[in-house]
């Protein structure tokens, strides 16, 4: 009798323990699965409120303004020469990058020429890559200082005088607004207040991260590319190597029974109407 | 890989109990941390252009152009939750799994670039796009991808570790 009694006593206690201990497993288990329903939801929650963040603060594809007299579907080009030559040639450079200071020092009297001749309408893509890679501020704030250039219709001039005195790749002064001003005191005319206050304010930072995106898409990986009426022609065209003369020769052999366009003034790209520090709203090409 | 810290518990009782009891939580605590400063560093190197990211994203040629900028913008912001939460040491397990699998998808990122001949950088923290053939450096990028998937290990087998929240919600 008491042997049973205490034998009943026993399993009774052991029912509760285990009934206990299942409890505790049960809740620890509870909160296991909270925890890990509280670390998805905060991940998740994290990398909506990123997209949407990051959304609101890209810089849009197509920019809000664009510097007088830019060209292509969102304005995103620099026109230089005429724009009724027969033959195009499409230029993507980085204030930065030195493959394009060395294609400058060796190609501008060329290519300025066969603009001068009405030979060839210049397109060019100022790109602002390499301070992504490099890190810094002077591709962009080039890029920026370029299309101040173009407002006041001297891009080619200023174009000339900044890669003339490109920095080394690593150094970083096209960082600095006032080194830009500097250099564009050697462009005679060009620094007025509203050009300081364009290069200042980075006032086509927007446009030039357009700029940047649209070369981001393109197949194009590197600068410079070069293309005449389409065809790339750098470092060769199909298995001729570039040089000046070959350019020379190229161009002419497109144009070949072509009317020139029409010459003018050696900096063909269109003067401002207006100096005031409003958008411009280019017209259509 | 992960099968060094599994095998650790054969190697000695001595071994054993520094790796399970006091010396192991202390330990986990330096390999919490070093990882969450990883995905804190990675995460904030890919927020301020998001462009740049996007296109670092792009540059794979994996994705769809519809997914490029989801994910280049998504992404930052995923390394820095999963940065903070291993850094107050909520739900460590399940932290390191995520960093774990997110660290296996971007060494087949890396790994499929490098078999495709395509020369990008990896973007790993900040930067990224196409490089010239002769800067890329999968090798190192995969290595040292590697070792982060090591600290993910050891925190998957040994998630207790000192001053955490795990902790604290377990007392």
């Amino acid at each position: 009798m008491s042997e049973k009694n205490r034998e009943g006593k026993r399993t009774a206690r052991e029912r509760m323990q285990q009934e206990r201990a299942a409890e505790e497993a049960r809740a620890k288990r509870n909160k296991k699965m909270i925890i890990i329903g509280v670390v998805v939801a905060v991940i998740a929650v994290a990398t909506a409120v990123g997209v949407v963040v990051q959304n609101q603060r890209s810089k849009p594809e197509t920019p809000v303004s664009a510097p007088a007299g830019a060209i292509g579907d969102k304005n995103l080009v620099i026109p230089a020469g005429p724009a009724n030559a027969p033959s195009v040639l499409t230029v993507y450079e980085d204030p930065r990058c030195p493959a394009c200071g060395s294609f400058e020092r060796q190609f501008s009297p060329t290519v300025d020429q066969l603009e001068d001749q009405g030979k060839v309408y210049l397109n060019y893509h100022i790109v602002s890559f390499i301070d992504r890679s490099l890190g810094g501020k002077g591709s962009k704030y080039g890029a920026n200082a370029l299309a101040c250039a173009q407002d006041a219709g001297k891009f080619r001039d200023y174009h000339d005088v900044l890669y003339k005195n490109q920095p080394d790749e690593t150094a970083d002064s096209f960082g600095s607004t006032t080194t830009l001003i500097n250099l564009a005191k050697q462009v005679p005319g060009l620094v007025t207040p509203t050009f300081e206050a364009c290069v200042k304010d980075n006032k086509y930072g927007g446009w030039v991260s357009a700029v940047q995106q649209d070369f981001d898409k393109s197949s194009f990986k590197s600068t410079p590319t070069i293309l005449l009426n389409g065809t790339p022609v750098y470092p060769k065209k199909g298995e001729e190597q570039i040089s000046p003369e070959n350019l020379v020769k190229w161009v002419d052999e497109a144009n070949q029974g072509k009317p020139l366009g029409t010459t003018g003034a050696a900096s063909a790209s269109p003067a401002p109407t207006s100096t005031a520090a409003e958008t411009n709203t280019p017209p259509s090409p | 890989m992960a099968s060094q810290q599994t095998a650790e518990p054969r190697a000695g009782s001595a071994l054993r109990r520094a790796v399970d009891g006091q010396a192991g939580e202390w330990f986990g605590l330096v390999v919490r941390i070093a990882l969450a400063l990883v995905w804190g560093w990675a995460g904030l190197a890919k927020i301020s252009d998001p462009a740049e990211a996007a296109q670092a994203v792009r540059a794979y040629e994996i994705l769809p152009e519809s997914l490029v900028k989801p994910v280049g913008y998504g992404l930052p912001f995923l390394e820095l939750a999963l940065a903070l939460l291993l850094l107050i040491g909520l739900g460590v397990r399940i932290d390191a799994v995520i960093s774990a699998v997110l660290l296996l998808t971007f060494i087949a990122g890396i790994s499929s670039a490098w078999a495709r001949g395509i020369s990008i950088d990896c973007g790993c923290f900040g930067g990224g796009g196409a490089v010239d053939s002769s800067k890329t450096e999968y090798l190192q990028e995969i290595l040292r991808d590697c070792g982060f998937l090591l600290l993910a290990a050891w925190l998957i087998f040994r998630p207790r570790t000192k001053f955490s929240a795990d902790a604290w919600l377990a007392a």
